[in-house]
This record gives C-alpha cells, structure tokens and sequence, in this order.
C-alpha cells in the first residue's frame, strides 16, 4: 500500500488518539502487581509497546516467509536476524548479571528454554502449515485483530480450539518423547562468550546469504510523519527495537510469549467441561509459555496481550490500516482450521513463534533453533502445496 | 525503685547496642537493621523464595538466593540437604564461622524458616530470620538489586545433623497414641485440619487420607503473623498458643503438608517462646499415606482413588 493510494483522514486519526487514551486509561485501573510481585501495568505497556511495533513494521513471520520464498524479498527475514541478534545481546547481558557463571544444573529464571525432541520439530512444523492456512502465526493474528482483520478472530478461536487439542494429545506425547528429552541450554556446553559467538555468527551467516538477493527499492516517504505513521517500518529497524523490548520485558516481568493467556484460556475452559485428563503430565514444570489453570482474572500475560492488540489498533487506525471487513466463508474455513495446527502447535512445542522462536534463541535455547528450521521448513512445504494445488485446478 | 530503673536503663542500653531493641526475640532481625548493616562484611543475606524469578528481578542488596527444591532438600530421596552439601553451598555465599546469617523470603518467609530450621539442625551459629520477610522489605520500598554478586568463599563449618529438632513418623505416632507427651500442633487451615480437603485449593492432594494426628491442636501458622507479615509479640504468642494448650511444659511437635509452613511456627515456638519442639517434615503427606496409624476425620471425605 503507497502513501498515493491512502488519503490522511482526519477522523482515523482522532480514532487512532481514543484508542491509546483507551489503552493508557486501562493502563491506570491495573492493579499494582501480580501475585509474583510483577508489575501489570508495566506489563500492559510493553504489550501495547509491542502491539505498535509489529503494526508499524509489519512483523508477521509469515508474511516475511512468503516475501522471501515466493519473491525472494529478504527484508523481512533481515529484520528477524536483526531482533534475533540485538534480542541475544539484551539477554545474555542479563544472564550475566543473573547467573554469572552459567550453571550446570539450573537455568536462568524462567528463561524459555525447552526439551528438544521430535514432538518439538512436529509442534514447529505443524505450526507453520497453520501458518500457511490461516495466513499468520499468533501474534500476527493478534496484532491483525488489531487491523480490524476477518480471519484473525476465527484463527484465534480455532488456535483456542487447537490447543485443547493439544492437551488431550499431551501426555501421550510427554511419555513416549518429551520425559526424557534433553533440555539444551548452548551456555552449559559452550560458556557465554562461546555460545553468543556460535549464534550471532550463524546469525551473520544467514544475514550474508540474505543479502544476496537484492530488496526491491520503494519510493521515499514524504514527510516524518508520513515515514513514522503511516509507512511501514523498516524490518531491521522494527527488528531491532523487538530485540530492544523483549530484553526490557524478561528484566522487569518475564521473557516475551503470546500463548501464555490464550493456552490458560483454553485450559480452564477445556478442564471445566471435563474434556481434560486430570494432569498434565510434567507440563508445569517446563520454562515457556507456560498455560496454568487460571486463578486470578488479570495476569500479566493476558494483559500483555490486550494491551498488543490495543497498541496495534491505535497504530493501524492512525495509519489508516484499520479496516475491517466482514468475513467470507473462506476466511473462517481458513481461520478455524489454520487456527487448530497453530494452536496444537503451539501447545505441543510450548510456545509459537515469540515464546520459543524469538524468546528461545534470545536465551541460547537449542529449542528455539529446532522451532525456527521446523517453522520455516512447515511455511515452505505448505506453500509449495498449495500453489500445487491451486496450478492443477 | 532507682536501683530496677538503672538496670533498665542498661538493659535498654545493652539491647539498642546488639541492636535488636524492638524484636520479640534475636533470632529476628527488623527490616531497618538489616537496611543499617547491609554493608557490615560480617552480616550475610540468604533469600530462600518458592517463586521462580523474584530473586532475580530484585532482591536485598548482596543477597545469596539458595532454591528450597535443589539446594535445600536432596532431590532424590525425600530428606533435607546433606551436611557437606549444605556446607559448600554456604561457604560458596560466603558464610564465615563468625558470621551472621539473615534469612528471608517470599510466602510469609515460610521457606526462609524452613532455611532457618534446616540451617539449626546442621548447627549454624548466629542465623536470624527478616522479621516481615520479602512482603514487608518490598512494602517499605527499601533498596532491591538485580545484580547476583560472587563471594569470597568462607570458612563455616557445620555439625553433624541434630536429630533433637527433627520429628519422624514414630515420633508422631507416639503422641497420637499417647506413649509420649510430646504434643501436637497442626498449622493447617481448620477445612485441612477437619478433613473437608486433602490439600489446600490449587495444591495436588498427594496424600489419600483426609484429617489430623489424634491429639494434635489446630493452630493456623497465620495466626502467629501480624498484618504486616511480622511475628507477634511474645505475649501474644505465648497467649496464643496457651489457649490451646501449649505452654512449653511439655515438648511439642509442629506439622503441616510437607513440613515448610510449620517451620514458621516451629520457628516461633522455639525461637521466640524458647519452647522444646521438633518439625515433623514427613508431615500430613507421610503420616495421611502411612498404613494403619490413627487418623481423626471429622468431616469423614473418603479418598475415591482418583
């Protein structure tokens, strides 16, 4: 979308400014801190904060597969590279001050890092065939909500649906694979300083071989306000600031994830219609997104997540992206089903794209890197089936 | 009458000196001492918390965070750390033989007083626990630290395991069938102490009995806590403790779930009142799984096997 073909109204404007006194406002009614003595506005702020960035750089994992396997436009996968690597140096700063030996028995605190099996690598791909199906990963379906998007809702109650799918499937798979799967913290085998090398040398690796491919040149913006408000973000600069976030966030309240809330949700509502096994298998114990039954109304990723889709709504309409539409048929099939892989996904491999991706790698979690190739390898295959199916028809 | 006012005088004189003036007891430190001599080489701070994270995100300055589950407990067989365990892992927080230890946490410090308790039987000198623990530390909006410092490794040098603090199931059952006088406290809540639950609302019920030891008192540990999270005055304790008949004549047992709630009123009891009492830490998920002792059940809820 060029600057030409959207006119500035007035009206999406003052829209945009409702929506960020809206957030601010809630922002204010929160209570101080959760039981754990996080802080829940701070929380709400980052979302919001967050919201805005992946509105504003258009940071939709999928949408940044696609450009690439399809146009081979390297932006966007420029921009993960760039938050992966900002994101590892804000954490390991922090590991530093936390743990400044890397331990051989404990971990650093409720950093995300998982067991690494084949259900991982499963959960990963069938997570990026959802991806394919329903157009996005979860977080940019949550920022799309935001956007006033038809598919975003049915996805995201389909991903609901998904992960009580998963739960049900979860102590099955706990037994034959995940008990006895090794959780890989890089630090333990290699040290800090050896461990940040390997990564953010694979990271300039994949950056190079990127950058082979030429990205299309766009035209200038027009104003400041034109680049900042209603253009799209330059993805190494909105990945850059998501490396910046995230740091802030596992220092104050906790590593960045969206599925937290959403798998809580689904849990509780699963377990009070009786659907589920009494336990969970082990699933408590693990670092990630981590899905309790719910206990109190507000926790502090379910307000991360509200205040995600509010920042991303305040930016959308400001920029004049809000609009919304009412769904076709194809959009919910599309949606519901594309949901239910990204949410046994998600559940299965404990997190999606920002809780194990994102906040994985951040964390030098071998479970991050399996999540990635397995994600991208789900996106790739899926979308080389589908523009199968679609040239036989 | 002049000669009892200059004794006070010194008496008041010699506390406000040691610097534990206000406290129901020195095994207790206030919040505002501990703030005073966070920098005395000698003081060292030891934070035992359940929740994962809040060390990390912010603790007292210079604090040592030891982990309840690993550090303080084997992880293996149900028992507390070893002695050489224990031993390491204090001398690596920098504990000297002349140190003072302050322990704290969060939870009402409960599994600070289960450090204080663990920390008793292996004979460690000069541990006092943070009146208020982390609740009162953060409401007082004191100083908190996000850096982990490393120590200078100390010297201390701990005793073999005194089993006089430590209850075990035969202890326990002597008292419920009355081979002994040592009496029973329950700090339970009353629906766990009467049988209407197992295990308190969120918690898995990991024993299939429901009830208490015959005999045992139900005093809730809350009840020895002001509103702040500090202990009550001696008085108060001793007040109520007597009510339910527990005066200090005879020895006395404390328990819980798993023993870490009744560290706090084991620490109470022994370090305030200056009573005889061992913690039972096999507690009600020993003894409600032990076949054939003595169970009272008021409420009468039948464990169904699920």
């Amino acid at each position: 979308m060029t600057a030409n073909t959207v006119t500035l109204s007035r009206s999406s404007v003052v829209a945009g400014l409702a929506a960020a006194a809206l957030f601010f406002w809630l922002v204010l009614q929160l209570p101080e801190r959760d039981a754990l003595g996080r802080s829940l506005p701070l929380s709400m702020l980052l979302g919001g904060a967050f919201g805005v960035l992946l509105q504003r750089s258009r940071f939709c994992f999928y949408c940044i597969a696609r450009d690439f396997f399809e146009r081979r436009d390297p932006r966007g996968l420029l921009g993960i590279v760039v938050a992966l690597a900002v994101g590892l140096l804000g954490t390991y700063a922090i590991f530093g001050a936390w743990m400044p030996v890397p331990s051989a028995t404990r971990l650093p605190a409720e950093a995300h890092i998982g067991p690494v099996s084949w259900v991982l690598a499963l959960g990963a791909l069938v997570f990026g065939i959802g991806m394919t199906v329903s157009g996005s990963c979860i977080s940019a379906h949550l920022y799309r909500l935001g956007e006033g998007s038809p598919t975003a809702p049915f996805a995201l109650v389909g991903a609901a649906a998904g992960f009580a799918l998963g739960f049900l499937s979860w102590n099955d798979l706990y037994l034959r694979a995940v008990q006895e799967a090794p959780v890989i913290w890089l630090p333990r085998f290699l040290g800090y300083g050896g461990s940040l090398a390997l990564q953010l040398g694979v990271l300039a690796l994949v950056a190079l071989l990127l950058m082979r491919h030429r990205a299309p040149v766009e035209a200038a913006a027009t104003s400041l306000f034109d680049a900042v408000f209603r253009r799209r973000w330059p993805a190494y600069f909105g990945g850059a600031l998501v490396g910046a976030l995230a740091t802030v966030a596992y220092l104050r309240v906790g590593p960045l994830g969206v599925t937290a809330e959403l798998g809580s949700w689904s849990r509780t509502a699963a377990d009070g219609l009786g659907l589920l096994p009494k336990r969970l298998a082990g699933l408590d114990t693990f670092a990630g997104c981590a899905t309790a039954l719910k206990e109190a109304l507000l926790s502090r990723n379910g307000v991360f997540v509200g205040g995600l889709i509010l920042g991303a709504l305040a930016a959308a309409l400001v920029a004049g992206q809000f609009q919304p539409r009412l769904p076709t048929a194809r959009d919910v099939v599309r949606g519901l089903a594309g949901g239910v892989l990204l949410g046994w996904g998600a559940m299965v491999a404990l997190g999606c794209t920002v809780g194990v991706l994102l906040s994985g790698i951040f964390a030098g979690a071998a479970s991050g890197w399996v999540f990635a190739i397995f994600c991208l390898l789900g996106v790739w295959l899926s979308s080389l089936a589908a523009r199968r199916l679609f040239a036989a028809r | 009458m002049k000669f009892s006012r200059i004794l006070a005088a010194a008496a008041a004189g010699a506390t406000a000196f040691v610097g534990f003036g206000a406290q129901a007891s020195d095994a207790l430190v206030t919040t505002e001492w501990l703030a005073k001599n966070l920098n005395d080489p000698k003081v060292r701070v030891i934070e035992v918390s359940v929740n994962p994270g809040v060390f990390e995100r912010g603790h007292v300055p210079g604090a040592t965070n030891f982990v309840w589950h690993t550090d303080l407990a084997d992880p293996v067989r149900r028992d507390i750390v070893s002695k050489d365990n224990l031993q390491k892992l204090l001398r690596d927080a920098g504990v000297n033989q002349d140190s003072t230890v302050v322990l704290y946490g969060d939870t009402n410090n409960w599994f600070a007083a289960w450090g204080a308790w663990v920390f008793d039987i292996y004979g460690v000198k000069n541990v006092k626990l943070l009146d208020g623990g982390r609740k009162k530390w953060e409401a007082e909006k004191r100083d908190l630290s996000s850096q982990v410092a490393a120590a200078k490794p100390g010297n201390v040098t701990l005793a073999d395991a005194n089993p006089a603090l430590r209850a075990r199931l035969v202890d326990v059952l002597a008292s419920a069938e009355k081979k002994s006088n040592a009496k029973l406290v329950d700090i339970r809540s009353p629906d766990e102490f009467n049988g209407k639950i197992i295990a308190p609302a969120g918690i898995q019920e990991l024993a299939i009995r429901a009830g208490h030891v015959p005999g045992a008192v139900n005093v809730p540990w809350g009840a020895a806590v002001a509103e702040d999270g500090t202990f009550k005055s001696a008085a108060d304790l001793k007040a109520l403790y007597a009510a339910k008949g527990i005066d200090g004549s005879t020895p006395v047992i404390t328990y819980c779930r798993i023993g870490e709630r009744s560290s706090h009123t084991w620490f109470a009891l022994v370090k305030i009142l200056g009573y005889d009492v061992k913690n039972y830490d096999g507690s009600w998920t020993e003894y409600g799984n032990s076949v054939g002792v003595p169970i009272v059940n008021v409420a009468g809820t039948v464990w169904t096997g699920k």
